[in-house]
C-alpha cells in the first residue's frame, strides 16, 4: 500500500472520531470524571493518613482522627534528634535516620542502575546474537524467576556469610551484598522484559550502524540503549521502588544500626505492640517517599516518549 | 579502484535454504549495476555477503582487488541504503548524515562541511535539525542517500530503497539517485524486484532467478536478446509474447507456422541465426515484443500477418494497448509463467495455467498506434515486424542466438 493510501485509511477513522469526540459534553462524560475521582481517592487514602500521622502530636494511630487535633513538627525533629528510644530488644538514637536514609539511596540506586545496566546487556544478547544455548539461557532465567526470592532466604544468608569470610566487602551487614542479593533478584523478568523490547527495535538499526563502522558496543551504546530509553526508565524506576520497599532481606543481611536501610531501620520505631512510634514512623516514611517521587518525575518523560516512533517506514 | 568480483558465490542459510548458487558477477569501478529477480531469489543474500552482514558459504568477494570474505562490515568501506531506511529515530537529520563520520573520529569541522555538502546536494538543507519521524517517506529516503553518500565509500549497496514510495515519487527518485551515483563516481550494487527501475537505471542488468545468475548485460541487450525464456519474459512490460511455433523450410526460405497461420522469417534473420534452420520440422518457442505488433488497418504496405479477435483494448493515450486472441499454443513453461507473474494474485492463475497444460489460444498484447479503431471483438489482423522475432529452445529454453554466441 501506498504512503498516501495508508495515510487516508488512517485518517478517515480519526475524522469520524472528532466529529463525535465535539458532540460529547460534560452530560456523556460524567461517568468517566467519577471513575477518575475514585482512582484518586483510593490511591490517596493511605497517603492521607500517614500525612496526617506524621503531623500529628499523638504518637498512637488509634486514638488519632485523620485531621490531626494539633498540627507539630515535632516527628520529624525527633528524627533527626538525638533523643535515645527504648524498644523491645535495642536501644538506638534517631539520629541514625540520616544513615538508613543513605544506605537506601546507595543501595536501591546502585541496585536500579546495574539493573538496568546488566539486564540490557542479557537482553541484547539474547535478542541480537544467535549463539547455542540461547533458547534454553532465556528458559533457565524465566524457571528460575518462578520462585520467589524468599525461598531462598536461608540460603542466601550462609552464602553471603560464608562469601564475607573471604572477601570482607560483600560479608554480612556490608551494602555491596545486599545489592548483589537484590540483583540476582529480578535479573531474568527484567531480561525477559527488555528482551521483548529490543526485539521491536528494528535489526537493520543495528546493520545500518554496523555497515557505518559501530563496533557491536558502539551500536549497544549509540543506538540500541537510547531507543530503549523508555523501557530502561520503567526497569530502573520499578527496581528502586521495590528494593526501597523489600525490608525480609534487608533485615537478615543487615546487623547494625549505621548499615540499615530505611525499611529494617523504620520498622523499630512501630516494633513494639504497645510503644509504637507511629508519628516518626509515618515522618520518616515521607520523606522517603520524596526520592521515589523525584525519580519518577524525572524518568517520566522517557517513559512517555515513544524514541521508535519514524525509526523506519511503515 | 572499486570494482566488485563475485567469484562462485554460494549461499546456504542454517535452515538449508540455498539462497544463492554459483554466483560469478564483475562489477566495473564506478558502474551503477542493478540486481533484479522475482521475489526470493536471492538478491538482497547477495547484496548482504558484500555489505558483510551474511557470512558467504563458498566462494569470494572481492571489493578493490581484496578478498572480503572475512571482514567486518567496517572493514569493509561500503555504505548501504536499507528499504525501510534504517534511520536512527533519536538523532536529527545531520547526526543520522554524519554518523559514520563521527564513528570514524572525522574532525568536526570536516564533518560539518561533508553534511552540508550532502544535504545540499540531496536538498535537505532546510530540514538539518528535524528528527526523521518529522519527515516525509521521500525526505527519509533522502536522509538515508545522504548517510550513504557523505562518506565517499568504495562501494553504495542499496536494497530496493525505493519500494516504499509511492508511484510517482519513486519515478523521481529514480532519477535522483541515478544523478547523485553519477555525481559522486562511486561503484554502485542496486537491488529491486521492478524491472523497470533496473531497465532505467542500471549501465547492466543483472537477472537472477532461484539464487542462480541468468543473466547480465546492458538494459537494451537483455531487452532486445534476452538469453534465456526466462528473462524474455521478466524483461519488459507488458511482457513478450510467447508461443510455439513450427519451424518449415519451403521454398521462399524458412517459415515459422503459428496454429495454422504462417509467418515468413526474413532471410537475414535466419542468416544470423545459423541455428535456427536445424530446427526446421521441428517446434520451438516464439517471442515477439508487443511494440513489433501493430493495427493491420494502419498498416498500408502489406507484411506478415496474424488473424486475431480483439479481448479488450488498454488506451493509455499515447498507445493502445489490444489483447488480441490469436489460435496458437501458448509456452507455459515454468520459466516464462515464473518471469510474467508480476504479483502475488497472479501465482494462482500462473499455476492452473500450469496445471490446465497447453490450451490452443493464445492471448497476444500489440502496442498499437493511439490512432488505432480497433474495438473488443472485432475481427483484426496483427502486422508482425518479423525483423525482431526471437526464438528459444522450446526444451531448454535457452535463446537461438545471433551468430555464434
Ligand atoms: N535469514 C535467513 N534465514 C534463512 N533463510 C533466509 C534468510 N533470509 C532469506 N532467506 C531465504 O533465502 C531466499 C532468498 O532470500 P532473499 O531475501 O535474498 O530474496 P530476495 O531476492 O531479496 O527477495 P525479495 O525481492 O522478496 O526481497 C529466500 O528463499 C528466503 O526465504
Ligand atoms: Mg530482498
Amino acid at each position: 500500500m501506498s504512503t498516501a493510501e495508508r495515510q487516508a485509511e488512517l485518517a478517515l477513522p480519526s475524522v469520524a472520531e472528532r466529529r463525535r469526540k465535539k458532540r460529547s459534553g460534560f452530560a456523556d462524560n460524567w461517568w468517566r470524571h467519577l471513575v477518575a475521582l475514585i482512582g484518586v481517592v483510593i490511591a490517596l487514602f493511605p497517603v492521607a493518613y500517614i500525612v496526617s500521622a506524621a503531623f500529628n502530636g499523638d504518637n498512637s494511630l488509634s486514638g488519632s482522627s485523620l485531621i490531626p487535633r494539633q498540627l507539630t513538627l515535632d516527628n520529624f525533629r525527633s528524627l533527626f534528634g538525638t533523643q535515645r528510644h527504648t524498644t523491645g530488644h535495642a536501644t538506638f538514637q534517631n539520629a541514625h535516620y540520616l544513615s538508613w536514609f543513605g544506605n537506601s539511596m546507595i543501595v536501591a540506586g546502585g541496585t536500579a542502575l546495574l539493573t538496568v545496566l546488566l539486564s540490557a546487556l542479557a537482553a541484547y544478547a539474547f535478542s541480537r546474537f544467535r549463539f547455542r544455548g540461547r533458547r534454553m539461557g532465556m528458559l533457565t532465567l524465566l524457571l528460575i524467576q518462578m520462585f520467589p526470592q524468599l525461598l531462598a532466604v536461608v540460603a542466601i544468608y550462609l552464602i553471603v556469610l560464608n562469601t564475607g569470610d573471604v572477601f570482607r566487602f560483600i560479608g554480612l551487614n556490608t551494602l555491596p551484598a545486599l545489592i548483589i542479593v537484590y540483583l540476582g533478584g529480578a535479573m531474568g523478568v527484567n531480561t525477559w522484559l527488555m528482551k521483548g523490547f529490543f526485539d521491536t527495535i528494528p535489526s537493520e538499526l543495528d546493520e545500518s550502524a554496523r555497515v557505518d563502522g559501530a563496533t557491536p558496543a558502539q551500536v549497544f551504546w549509540g543506538v540500541v540503549l537510547p531507543l530503549a530509553a523508555p523501557v530502561l526508565a520503567v526497569i530502573a524506576l520499578i527496581s528502586f521502588i521495590s528494593t526501597l520497599n523489600e525490608f525480609v532481606i534487608a533485615s537478615v543481611i543487615l546487623e547494625t544500626q549505621q548499615k540499615f536501610t530505611l525499611p529494617v531501620g523504620l520498622w523499630q520505631f512501630i516494633d513494639q505492640k504497645y510503644s509504637e512510634h507511629w508519628g516518626p514512623f509515618a515522618a520518616g516514611v515521607l520523606i522517603a517517599a520524596i526520592p521515589a517521587a523525584l525519580l519518577f518525575a524525572f524518568l517520566q518523560r522517557y517513559i512517555v516518549e515513544g524514541l521508535t516512533q519514524g525509526a523506519v517506514k511503515g | 579502484m572499486a570494482e566488485v568480483i563475485f567469484d562462485k558465490v554460494e549461499k546456504v542459510y542454517d535452515n538449508d535454504v540455498h539462497a544463492v548458487h554459483d554466483l560469478s558477477l564483475e562489477i566495473r569501478d564506478g558502474e551503477f549495476v542493478v540486481l533484479v529477480g522475482p521475489s526470493g531469489c536471492g538478491k538482497t543474500t547477495a547484496l548482504r555477503m558484500v555489505a558483510g552482514l551474511e557470512e558467504i558459504t563458498d566462494g569470494k568477494v572481492s571489493i578493490g582487488g581484496r578478498v572480503v570474505n572475512d571482514l567486518t562490515p567496517k572493514e569493509r568501506d561500503i555504505a548501504m541504503v536499507f528499504q525501510n531506511y534504517a534511520l536512527y529515530p533519536h538523532l536529527s537529520v545531520s547526526d543520522n548524515i554524519g554518523f559514520g563520520l563521527r564513528l570514524r573520529k572525522t574532525p568536526k569541522n570536516v564533518v560539518e562541511e561533508r553534511v552540508a555538502w550532502a544535504a545540499k546536494l540531496l536538498g535537505l538543507t532546510p530540514y538539518l535539525n528535524r528528527r526523521p519521524k518529522e519527515l516525509s517517506g521521500g525526505q527519509r529516503q533522502r536522509v538515508a542517500m545522504g548517510r550513504a553518500i557523505v562518506r565517499q565509500p568504495q562501494v553504495f549497496l542499496m536494497d530496493e530503497p525505493l519500494s516504499n514510495l509511492d508511484a510517482k515519487l519513486r519515478v523521481q527518485m529514480r532519477a535522483e539517485i541515478a544523478r547523485i551515483q553519477h555525481e559522486v563516481g562511486v561503484t554502485t550494487i542496486y537491488v529491486t524486484h521492478d524491472q523497470v527501475e533496473a531497465m532505467t537505471m542500471g549501465d547492466r542488468v543483472a537477472v537472477m532467478r532461484r539464487g542462480e545468475l541468468q543473466q547480465m548485460a546492458e538494459p537494451h541487450k537483455l531487452y532486445n536478446a534476452p538469453n534465456n525464456l526466462f528473462v524474455a519474459s521478466f524483461i519488459g512490460s507488458p511482457a513478450m509474447n510467447i508461443v510455439e511455433a513450427d519451424v518449415m523450410r519451403g521454398d521462399g526460405g524458412v517459415a515459422v507456422r503459428i496454429g495454422d497461420q504462417e509467418l515468413p522469417v526474413p532471410e537475414d534473420v535466419v542468416r544470423r541465426r545459423p541455428a535456427l534452420s536445424g530446427y526446421a520440422g521441428r517446434k520451438l518457442a516464439l517471442g515477439i515484443r508487443p511494440e513489433h505488433l501493430e493495427d493491420g488497418i494502419l498498416s498500408r504496405n502489406g507484411g506478415a500477418r496474424l488473424k486475431g479477435r480483439v479481448l479488450i483494448t488498454e488506451a493509455l493515450g499515447s498507445e493502445i494497448l489490444a489483447h488480441v486472441e490469436v489460435k496458437a499454443t501458448p509456452v507455459v513453461t515454468e520459466d516464462v509463467v515464473e518471469g510474467a507473474v508480476v504479483d502475488e494474485a497472479e501465482h494462482e492463475i500462473a499455476a492452473d495455467l500450469l496445471e490446465s497444460g497447453n490450451g490452443d489460444r493464445s492471448t497476444f498484447v500489440g502496442r498499437f498506434d493511439p490512432s488505432s479503431q480497433v474495438r473488443p471483438d472485432d475481427e483484426i489482423e496483427l502486422v508482425v515486424d518479423t525483423e525482431k522475432l526471437q526464438f528459444f529452445d522450446l526444451e531448454t529454453g535457452h535463446a537461438i542466438h545471433e551468430s555464434a554466441v
